[in-house]
Parts: C-alpha cells; sequence; structure tokens
C-alpha cells in the first residue's frame, strides 16, 4: 500500500508528473471521507452537537431553546473550557497533564487568602488576577521543568502534581471555604457586555486567541512539531525541552484564568474546586479531535468536545434525568470518538 | 506437501503469481505481475520507489488481496486471507522495519504467538532449546536464546527474525531490504545464512536496491516498474547492470558522480567548520578536522566505528565530553543542536522517517521548519509567502509529486530526502551535515542527490557525509575520512584513494 | 483499507454490545428495597378542609443536593422525593447531585431560567453557592437552604439546619449519664472529616457536655464518612487505646466501618454511641446484642421538610401550628439520642446507609 500512492519516484525519466490522487481523500463510505478531513471531523462534531441540541429542544423544549438556557451551557463550559484549551496544547505537543484541576484548586485559593484579598483591596483588585494567573503558571512550571528537563514522564510528573497542589490547597485553606469580598473584583467579572457575562466572555477570547495561537504562529507550529516527532523537530533545531516547558506554563496560566472564573461564580477560593476537571479537559480535548499521541490539535474541535459535553449535562438536568445515566453516556461517546480516531490515525499510517 | 522433495531436480515451482492486479482507491499499484519462485533459488525483485515491490510482498503475505490474477502456491491455486494464512502455509516474510517485542528474550520472540507450552504453561527450557536449535542453524548459535531482543544489534536482530521464520515450516522467505541494516561484515554473514536455507531448497525472495548484492547472491531476477513486470525470470550471471537499470527507470544511467569542481580549500582563509579534540567517553575519540567553504569531506568506516555519532556531537544532538566545534570561527555551546542550528549548520539525519520528518505535515511545513522566523512577524506566521516559498525550492529540486501541502508521508524515500535537504537550502545553512543520504533512495534519485550536494558545495557550503557506502564517499567527496572504533584512522584527499584501499582502511585501519 | 472497516465495525459492535451489556446488568441488579419511609407523606387524601395539606395551586419546586455517595445524603433526596410525591399540587424537578460547585451553579441556573416557584437547596459548599441563591432571591424566588449555610442571611427565605453542637452535647450527656461516678473513664471519639465546621461543632458540643461530668476525651481520632475510612480511624484508635469505656462515632455511615474495626479486634469492653441515625444502627440497638447502645440523630429529612415549607411559601400558606402568619426564617431540628427504649419511635424516619 505504502507505494502505491508515492507516484512515480524517478525524477531522471522527467515523467509528466500527474498527481496522484490525495491519499486521504479515499474512503469507503461517506462517513469516513466525512471524518476523515479536518473539517470533516469537525462537521461530525457539529452534527452531534446538532443532535444534542435536537434531543434538548424536543424533550425540554422551550426551556431548552432559550438563550437563557444557551448563556447557562456557556457560563456552565467557561471554567472547563479554558482548561481544554490549554490542555489542547499539551497534548498536541506530545504531553497530557493530569494536574489541572489541582492547579485550579491552589490557584482559587491563594489568590483568595486574606493576605491576597487584603493588598486586594489596598492596591487594586487586579492583584487576585496576578496572583492566580502566577500561581497557575508556577505550578506548569514546575510540571514543565520536570518533564521537559528532568525527564520525568508526563504522566507521573503531573500526577505528583495533582497529589501536591491540591494538598497545599488545603493546607494554605485550612480546608475552609474562603469568601470573596474584593468590590472591584465582583464588579469586573460580574459585568456584562451585551448581556454576556465577563467568564463567558472571557472563554470566547481565550478560544479565539488559542486557535490563531495553534494555527497561525510559530508557536503553534512548533507545537505540533514537537508533538508530531519531537527527534525530527529537535534535529530541525527547535528547542523541544524549552518548548515543552512552555506548553504547561502556558495550560497553568489557563488554569489560573479558569480559577478566576471560578472564584467570580462562587465568590469563594476552595480546594475543592475543580474537582476531576482533568478527565473532563482530557476527554473534551480527545473526542474534539486531538491526537492524545500528539501532531495534531484542533481547538474548534476542543470547543465543540466542551460544548457537547456541558449541553449533554444540560439536556440531562432539564429532564430531570440522573447524573450516573450522563455518565454512561459520556462514556459511550468517548469510546465511539476515540475508535473513529484510531482509524483515522491508522488509515495515515498506512497511506 | 511432502518433504522428501526439496532439492530435487528440476527444481520444483513453489509460489507462482499470474497478472495480480491490485487497486487502491485512484491507484493501480499492481497492475500484472508475475512471479515465479523455485525451491532452492534466490529470486531477486527489484524496482525503483513506487514500482509496487512493498504492495507484491504484501499480497504474497496475505496482508493485501489481490483483485485480479491469481496465486499458486505448490501447484494449486490458493488464497491467503490472513497473514497467518500465508505462514501457514509455509510463507515467511521479514519486513524491513523488523517487528518484535523488545523486552521479550529471543526466544519469546521465536516462538511469539506459537509459545511452547504444555497446558497453558511455558516451557521456557524447551523453547530456549528449540531456539538455539534454530539459530545454530542459521550459523548463529551464538546469539543467546534468552537475551533481551532489545538489547540485540540490528544485524542480530534480523537473524532472530529469520529464526522466527523458520520455527514455522517455511517454503518460501521474502527479505524486504534485509542489508539496509548491516554493515558489510554483517551482509556478507546474512549471505551465508541465505545460501544455506538455499541449500536446504528453501526459495528466498530478496528485496534490494543494491544491485552488486543482487549480483552476488542473486539466482534469478524479476524487475517490476509501475506495478508491471518488466522482466521476470532473468539470470543474474547473463545480464548486464546496464540492462538492468534500463528495465527498471525505463531509460539507461550510468551510475554517476557529478564533476567535482576544483575548489582547494584556500589556506589563508579560515574553514567554516573546524573540530577539534572531539570526544565522548566509550563512542569515539579525538575527533579534529576541519571543512572549508564549498569543500565535501567524507567520513566512511563501518556500521558502529562511530561516524554517525560523531556527526551528532559536532551537530550538538549528542553531548560529547571533550572537544570543541566553531562555525566561522565561533564556538559552539556543547550539546545544543538550536545553537548549532542558530550558526548555520544542518543535519540531514540517518533515519529520516523517524529523526529528520514530520510525516503527517505537509511539505512545505517540513521545509519551512527551521526557518520559520523569517515567514513570521511577532510570531505569526505569513502562510501564503511560506508556501511560495516551499514550491520555488520543490520546483527546483523537482520533488516529485509535486504539490506543498501534501504530507510527506505519500512521498518516496527520496523525494522525502529532497525535502530534508530543502530545509536547509531555505534555511541558507553555512554547513551541511548528512548522514547517509541516499539510504533507501532509487537509483534515479540517488544522482540527482549527488549534484544537489554538489551544487550546494559550489555555492560555499562545507558538507559533511557519511555513508557506508565507500563507492559513494569516494565519488562524492574532495577528502576522505575513515573512522573505525571510535577513532579517525585516515585522513586523505578522495582522488588518491581507491576503493580497495578504503576498504582495507575501514576493516583493518591501515592502508594495504 | 476494508479490514480496517471490519475492525472497526466490529469494535463497534463490540462497544455497543458492551454498553447494552451495561445497561442490562443494571437493570438487573436494581437493589429496591420498598422505601421504608411511608410515614413522610403529607396525608392530602383525607385533608381536613381548610388544613395546610389541602390542594392548592400547583407549585414547581426545584431541587439540588450533593452527590449521594453516602447514606444520609442518598435519603435527603429520597425523602424530599417521597414528600413531593405524596402532593398532587407539588412537581418537583430534582438536579441529580453533583459535589461540583460549577455544576450547581448551573443547576440553579436552570431552575431560575425554568421560574420555579421555590428552590430548595443543599449546597456542596454554602458559600460558593451564595451568589447564585441571592439571585434567585433577586429573581423572586424563594431559596430554602438545607444543612449548610450560605454566608448571606439574604441569600435564603428560610433555612432548615440540623444541629450539630446539639448533637455532641446529646452524645456527651448520654455517655456521662451511663458512665456516672467514673471519673477516670476512658472516652474516645471517631469524628468525621476535621476540617468541615460541622464536625468542629459536633466535637465542641461532645467535649463540653462531657467536661459537665468531669470527663474528657482521651482518645479522638478522625475519619471522612466513609465506611473504610471509619475502619481505618477505629482500627488506630483500637490499637492506640487498650482499655475504653465509651466511644462517640459521629456518623453511622462510617459507623458501619467502625464495628466492622471493633468486630475485628475482638473487643466488647466498652459501648458504643452513633451519629445520623441510620436505620441498622438502630435495628442494632434494638437489637442490643452488640456494642452499639445509642445513637444522635441528624435528621435526614431536613431536605423533606424544606419540600414542605417551599410549597407552603409559593402557595402563601403559614405554618399551621404557630400563630405567626408567615413560615419562619430559620427551623433548627433536634438532635436526639436514641437508645434501645425508644428506637421504636425514630426507626421509620431513618435512613438506610
Amino acid at each position: 500500500m505504502t507505494e502505491s500512492t508515492t507516484g512515480v519516484a524517478a525524477p531522471l525519466t522527467k515523467a509528466p508528473a500527474a498527481d496522484p490522487p490525495p491519499p486521504r481523500g479515499r474512503s469507503t463510505s461517506p462517513l469516513a471521507a466525512l471524518t476523515g478531513s479536518g473539517v470533516g471531523r469537525n462537521l461530525g462534531l457539529v452534527v452531534a452537537l446538532l443532535i444534542l441540541c435536537g434531543v434538548g429542544a424536543a424533550t425540554a423544549g422551550e426551556r431548552f431553546a432559550d438563550l437563557d438556557n444557551a448563556l447557562t451551557i456557556l457560563r456552565l463550559a467557561a471554567a472547563v473550557g479554558v482548561v481544554s484549551i490549554g490542555m489542547t496544547f499539551v497534548i498536541t505537543g506530545g504531553g497530557i497533564d493530569l494536574s489541572v484541576g489541582a492547579i485550579l484548586a491552589l490557584s482559587s485559593v491563594w489568590c483568595t487568602t486574606v493576605a491576597t484579598q487584603t493588598m486586594a483591596n489596598d492596591v487594586h483588585w487586579s492583584t487576585m488576577v496576578i496572583a492566580a494567573i502566577a500561581v497557575g503558571a508556577g505550578c506548569g512550571l514546575v510540571n514543565g521543568l520536570l518533564i521537559a528537563y528532568g525527564g520525568v514522564v508526563p504522566f507521573i510528573a503531573t500526577l505528583a502534581m495533582l497529589a501536591s497542589a491540591r494538598g497545599l490547597a488545603e493546607i494554605l485553606s485550612n480546608r475552609r471555604t474562603q469568601i470573596v469580598e474584593v468590590p472591584g473584583f465582583d464588579a469586573f467579572f460580574g459585568a456584562e457586555v451585551l448581556g454576556i457575562e465577563v467568564p463567558v466572555l472571557l472563554f470566547v477570547l481565550v478560544a479565539i486567541a488559542g486557535w490563531v495561537l495553534l494555527n497561525r504562529t510559530t508557536f503553534g507550529r512548533r507545537t505540533v512539531a514537537v508533538g508530531g516527532n519531537p527527534e525530527a523537530a529537535r534535529l530541525a533545531g527547535i528547542n523541544v525541552k524549552r518548548h515543552t516547558l512552555m506548553l504547561y506554563v502556558l495550560l497553568g496560566v489557563c488554569c489560573g484564568i479558569a480559577a478566576l472564573m471560578l472564584i467570580a461564580r462562587t465568590s469563594t477560593g476552595s480546594s475543592t474546586h475543580g474537582m476531576l476537571y482533568e478527565l473532563d479537559a482530557i476527554a473534551a480535548v480527545v473526542i474534539g479531535g486531538t491526537l492524545l499521541a500528539g501532531g495534531r490539535g484542533t481547538i474548534v474541535g476542543t470547543v465543540l468536545g466542551v460544548l457537547i459535553f456541558t449541553t449533554l449535562t444540560n439536556v440531562f438536568t432539564l429532564n430531570n434525568r440522573s447524573i450516573s445515566e450522563q455518565a454512561l453516556l459520556k462514556g459511550a461517546i468517548i469510546v465511539v470518538a476515540v475508535l473513529l480516531q484510531q482509524r483515522f490515525a491508522r488509515r495515515s499510517d498506512s497511506s | 506437501m511432502t518433504d522428501d522433495d526439496r532439492g530435487t531436480v528440476p527444481p520444483e515451482t513453489l509460489l507462482e503469481l499470474r497478472g495480480i492486479v491490485k487497486q487502491f482507491p485512484g491507484v493501480r499499484a499492481l497492475d500484472g505481475v508475475d512471479l515465479l519462485v523455485r525451491a532452492g533459488e534466490v529470486h531477486c525483485l527489484l524496482g525503483q520507489n513506487g514500482a509496487g515491490k512493498s504492495t507484491l510482498i504484501k499480497t504474497v503475505a496475505g496482508v493485501n488481496q489481490p483483485d485480479e490474477g491469481s496465486l499458486h502456491w505448490l501447484g494449486e491455486e490458493v488464497r491467503f486471507p490472513t497473514p497467518l494464512a500465508a505462514i501457514k502455509a509455509g510463507i515467511a516474510t521479514i519486513y524491513q522495519e523488523l517487528d518484535f517485542v523488545a523486552d521479550l528474550t529471543v526466544a519469546e520472540n521465536i516462538f511469539l504467538g506459537h509459545e511452547r507450552s504444555s497446558g497453558g504453561f511455558l516451557q521456557r527450557a524447551r523453547a530456549n532449546r528449540e531456539a538455539t536449535a534454530l539459530l545454530t542453524r542459521l550459523g548463529h548459535g551464538d546469539i543467546a536464546p534468552t537475551r533481551r531482543m532489545g538489547a540485540l544489534s540490528p544485524a542480530a536482530q534480523q537473524i532472530v527474525s529469520m529464526a522466527r521464520a523458520l520455527s514455522h515450516e517455511t517454503r518460501v522467505l521474502v527479505l524486504d531490504e534485509p542489508s539496509a541494516v548491516l554493515d558489510q561484515e554483517e551482509v556478507r554473514n546474512l549471505f551465508r545464512v541465505v545460501r544455506g536455507l538455499v541449500a536446504e531448497g528453501v526459495g528466498v525472495v530478496y528485496i534490494s536496491h543494491r544491485l552488486e548484492e543482487i549480483r552476488e547472491i542473486g539466482d534469478r531476477i524479476t524487475v517490476l516498474k509501475d506495478g508491471r513486470t518488466v522482466a521476470t525470470g532473468l539470470a543474474v550471471a547473463d545480464t548486464p547492470t546496464s540492462e538492468l537499470i534500463r528495465l527498471m527507470t525505463g531509460r539507461s544511467i550510468e551510475y554517476v558522480f557529478p564533476e567535482r569542481t576544483v575548489a582547494p580549500p584556500d589556506d589563508d582563509r579560515r574553514p567554516v567548520l573546524e573540530v577539534e579534540g572531539l570526544a565522548q567517553a566509550g563512542v569515539f575519540e579525538d575527533v579534529s578536522f576541519t571543512v572549508g567553504a564549498g569543500e565535501i569531506v567524507g567520513l566512511t568506516g563501518l556500521v558502529g566505528a562511530g561516524r554517525s555519532e560523531i556527526l551528532e556531537a559536532v551537530y550538538g544532538a549528542r553531548r560529547p565530553t571533550r572537544g570543541e566545534v566553531r562555525v566561522d570561527g565561533r564556538r559552539l555551546r556543547r550539546g545544543s543542536v538550536d545553537r548549532a542550528v542558530r550558526a548555520g549548520m544542518g543535519l540531514c539525519p540517518e533515519e529520516r522517517k523517524s529523526q529528520g520528518l514530520l510525516l503527517d505535515e505537509a511539505v512545505s511545513r517540513n521545509i519551512t521548519v527551521s526557518s520559520m522566523g523569517r515567514f513570521a512577524r511577532a510570531g505569526f506566521l505569513d502562510e501564503a509567502r511560506e508556501r511560495r516559498a516551499a514550491e520555488e525550492l520543490t520546483t527546483s529540486l523537482d520533488v516529485r509529486p509535486t504539490g506543498v501541502t501534501r504530507a510527506v508521508r505519500t512521498l518516496s524515500g527520496g523525494n522525502q530526502q529532497k525535502v530534508v535537504l530543502a530545509r536547509w537550502l531555505m534555511r541558507e545553512c553555512r554547513v551541511l551535515l548528512l548522514d547517509e543520504p541516499t539510504r533507501g533512495v532509487d537509483v534515479g534519485a540517488r544522482a540527482e542527490i549527488y549534484r544537489l550536494v554538489r551544487d550546494l558545495a559550489d555555492a560555499g557550503v562545507a558538507v559533511v557525509v557519511v555513508s557506508s557506502e565507500i563507492e559513494e564517499v569516494l565519488g562524492l567527496s574532495d577528502r576522505v575520512l575513515v573512522v573505525r572504533e571510535g577513532r579517525v584512522v585516515h585522513s586523505a584527499p578522495a582522488a588518491d584513494l581507491d576503493e580497495s584501499q578504503v576498504l582495507d582502511l575501514v576493516m583493518e585501519g591501515r592502508a594495504a | 483499507m476494508r479490514t480496517t472497516t471490519a475492525t472497526l465495525r466490529g469494535r463497534l459492535a463490540v462497544a455497543a454490545t458492551a454498553g447494552l451489556l451495561v445497561v442490562g446488568l443494571a437493570a438487573c441488579t436494581g437493589n429496591d428495597t420498598s422505601s421504608g419511609n411511608d410515614n413522610l407523606r403529607g396525608g392530602t387524601d383525607g385533608a381536613a378542609e381548610g388544613s395546610n395539606d389541602e390542594e392548592g395551586d400547583t407549585v414547581v419546586i426545584g431541587f439540588s443536593a450533593p452527590a449521594a455517595d453516602h447514606g444520609w445524603m442518598a435519603s435527603i433526596t429520597e425523602s424530599a422525593q417521597v414528600v413531593a410525591d405524596s402532593y398532587g399540587d407539588v412537581e418537583l424537578r430534582i438536579a441529580e447531585g453533583t459535589n461540583e460547585v460549577n455544576l450547581q451553579i448551573s443547576q440553579v441556573e436552570t431552575f431560575i431560567n425554568d421560574g420555579v416557584d421555590a428552590i430548595v437547596l443543599l449546597p456542596f459548599d454554602g458559600a460558593a453557592l451564595t451568589p447564585i441563591a441571592l439571585e434567585a432571591m433577586e429573581a423572586g424566588i424563594p431559596v430554602i437552604n438545607v444543612d449548610r449555610e450560605f454566608n448571606d442571611p439574604n441569600a435564603a427565605r428560610v433555612t432548615i439546619l440540623g444541629d450539630n453542637y446539639g448533637m455532641g452535647v446529646s452524645a456527651g450527656q448520654y455517655i456521662c449519664s451511663e458512665l456516672e461516678g467514673q471519673s477516670d473513664a476512658v472516652v474516645a471519639e471517631i469524628a468525621g472529616i476535621d476540617s468541615l465546621p460541622l464536625t468542629q461543632d459536633r466535637s465542641e458540643g461532645f467535649a463540653e457536655a462531657l467536661a459537665e461530668c468531669g470527663l474528657e476525651v482521651s482518645n479522638r481520632v478522625a475519619a471522612d464518612f466513609t465506611v473504610e475510612g471509619g475502619e481505618r480511624a477505629a482500627s488506630n484508635l483500637l490499637q492506640a487505646a487498650p482499655e475504653i469505656d465509651a466511644i462517640w462515632n459521629h456518623d453511622d455511615d462510617q459507623g458501619v466501618g467502625v464495628l466492622a474495626a471493633i468486630e475485628n479486634a475482638g473487643r466488647d469492653e466498652f459501648f458504643l454511641v452513633g451519629g445520623a441515625g441510620s436505620a441498622n444502627a438502630m435495628r442494632s440497638i434494638q437489637a442490643g446484642d452488640g456494642v452499639l447502645r445509642a445513637t444522635v440523630v441528624y435528621p435526614s429529612t431536613q431536605a423533606a421538610d424544606a419540600i414542605r415549607v417551599a410549597r407552603l411559601l409559593a402557595q402563601d400558606k403559614a405554618m399551621a401550628d404557630l400563630v405567626e402568619v408567615e413560615v419562619p426564617r430559620q427551623i433548627q431540628l433536634f438532635a436526639p439520642v436514641v437508645t434501645a427504649d425508644n428506637v421504636e419511635l425514630y426507626l421509620d424516619t431513618a435512613f438506610e446507609s
């Protein structure tokens, strides 16, 4: 099969080079054609989302098909969405991060301690923002250093961070919920632009920035290269270690932003924030079409993945259905998505 | 099947393919292929990349099903719906990329899938005993069946793969480019093993790019071109090389190296690349050489002599324990590839697919990966400009098929190599390091790559070529360094050396 | 390529089969035991003319609570459902339990969007749910806060609480009376999740009640409300204290593990007082064959009461037995001690752990 698509490879013969058809275009079914290309994959997700919306509208009627409900879905999606976008970069770059939920918790606790809040009230509320993002970036830096320069496997390094960061969050907060009383902070994150809250807008902004970063910048290009073939990337002159480090820092920053969103939403910082976000984020990224092995990532897919899961939750809530059923369905969605993805990977291997 | 007719005269026909057609969507990979393999012969399969060799052996091995044509095994028409069916019938295929489990032992690998067991319990002693018997049959009783597979040399791994094939009742053994990972001594050994099998009546299908090997080991030749058999059953002894090349390429070419433009290194000017006292404990020692602008220096030696390691250390991909590397007089930081690249170095690595290319990425992106900064403003890429620049280069290098958005995976070996070269052309590098630049590259593209390297040198690039093909080193380089056991044992202008001298140096470390 | 498709199809089939199997198994392993909470029924049937139980305008009540990963918590939701079912005029919308505040907030948002008549909310974290509860109140939807208090009094119309401090006091007083005259008695305590305010309240009440009779807590360990945690904590405690006279265990769910540890250690020189009041703890007290001699109730019917209150609020009714025309702002439930003497009285409203 290998040779069949490579075409005539004898330039000396100067045969008129008729382009063989693009290898990925060949497909055995329309479904495969849809899921084969990048656009097709996203189209598949859009169809899935539309089906879900159809189910929602059919079962909950106007209660589902309603602007307020759409905003409810987006508000729920915002924090995990921002984390998922950061996760897309790490996974595309060939890594994984299990510690996002814990980093989020630590970040939310650190920036709501009495000390930080006092400072925020005395100086400026943005002190909290800086604190949250700095803590996230710091945790990401530790992850990145361990993985890129310490040679620790990402799974293990971030597993350690998962335990430690939440532990530190519990120590800092004494396992109490820390209530935020910083008027400027509330005012900013509570504000609405055109009827849309700041956290939702932040999610949109992060998604756009993530798309541009992944698809239009050297950083994104390098991320794909590092994830696709780290050795080739290294020999091509890319500083793979530094880049890997930066990917984890980027994800840490995303966790910091998500922490701020959760703080604004709950008016609290707590060591219980962000429980199991790592699994939600990884699930969203994977069903979005980013290769878990690295080398290919899609922000649009990730956003759709997040929306599919949150819409699912919303439809189940509207219908008084149990979370256990929802979890069962969620598992099924992940399995189907990954089966499709494997098939896609196999095909590109054999072409 | 009977066992007592092995080696009878006239040779029995084991496998016959008639008019095999294999269609992939959009491509007719095999378009009427005939092949006849007899017991006790080495049947060579020749053809350029893309001629259909891989598809053909996959069809024989039961991986692919032919769309038309018939397969005859011991005189009867058969189908092999699965690879297992082919193995059970007695056809064993050893692919270029050996498939084994690195963490299992030699014996475990040999009997993988048909473990020696009793009542579900493994009989390890028996497996080890039988493994040793098989390895001894291959002349390699020295490979301990309890060794971990991953710890073996590529040559030994290949022997184990053959033992695995023989652990089934194998009548036809298909070897896909078996010599690609071997040095000359190992190739000689491989030939010994193949001859032994042939003497036992096994039919061997041997695929190789190296015409000289085919001349040495082959009995008959079948040539494929564009999915068709253009000649079948040619006797090796009666067919001149030029005829084979004509059959493969459809025109006659010679194995030509580009004319050396005599540009003697200017002694007054500082050399572009200076390597001084470079050493890595236990790998290579005290390597010093310089390369001037426009000069091509060849590094040759046995596989494992330290050639690639030296190149990697020069490039910063491997951290030397001593010594230094200077480009244009500026000293490079040890073990830092990105510094080396910034200083103007470029490497075309030996393992093109695993070290050189982002296989699923577009051709253009593979070309620009090392000079992205040039197409970016504040980190934002101008993709249109990037693609145009890549197009210009691929056109001038005649990369086929055209189209820079195509995934590199879909290109043939030679064209992939051109893409890697284009990457460093794009970067306008000062020093180009080439590790086995023509491995897996067919005859036609070879000449083109030689031409390209010479052109680069003429444009003032300092070039270092590592190759195990002495002919290539002598033909391409201005100066040759011979490496043996981690040391540079000889350095001389290529014009002052001939093949046998270099061979002696490589093997013995001294000129005859 | 054909083989790939076939494999994929095969795999999908396998996945689908596996899925069906799971569902099937779930159907086969249904654990329904008829609920013993029949007496929670509001008795609309034959309600006296003019009484509060008389059917009124239909009210929609949204209900959200943490995940039912614990017998007491499961009972909260169950009893709320039972009460709601007993009224023809109550439509209960249960958002499934979650321990994720972000999701719980989203559930309340959905209730607000739906314009329900009242919301009964047992927050995973009182403080974290305060902003959204305030929002609901501002939207004119009365919120009934159950068990875990908001940090803003305006966030709830009515707050229904258990009495954690009182539980400690009840347990302490009971142990005092049982150990009367033994001033050197060894009293141990197995707490729940130590960092929760409710645990701290319980321990405080317990220590103060013991001090009244000159006793103190000699050994104190903390578990985490799970059977496994209870077993671990109790094993450690028994190892640390070779001779004990009385133990108070905060929670009957973790008490299953505590009893297992005691069984394993073969100890019976002391008596055990439970907490929360699970049905199996009460049955054990009734049987009188073990070390468990009493338990202090922390009512799991809080949410059920909250549903009733929510209905009254939505229908503009007052609490019949009070003179006051409005429903009170706060209702704190009593924490009685259940012993063999009075267990009959409580067994019916106890929860199954």
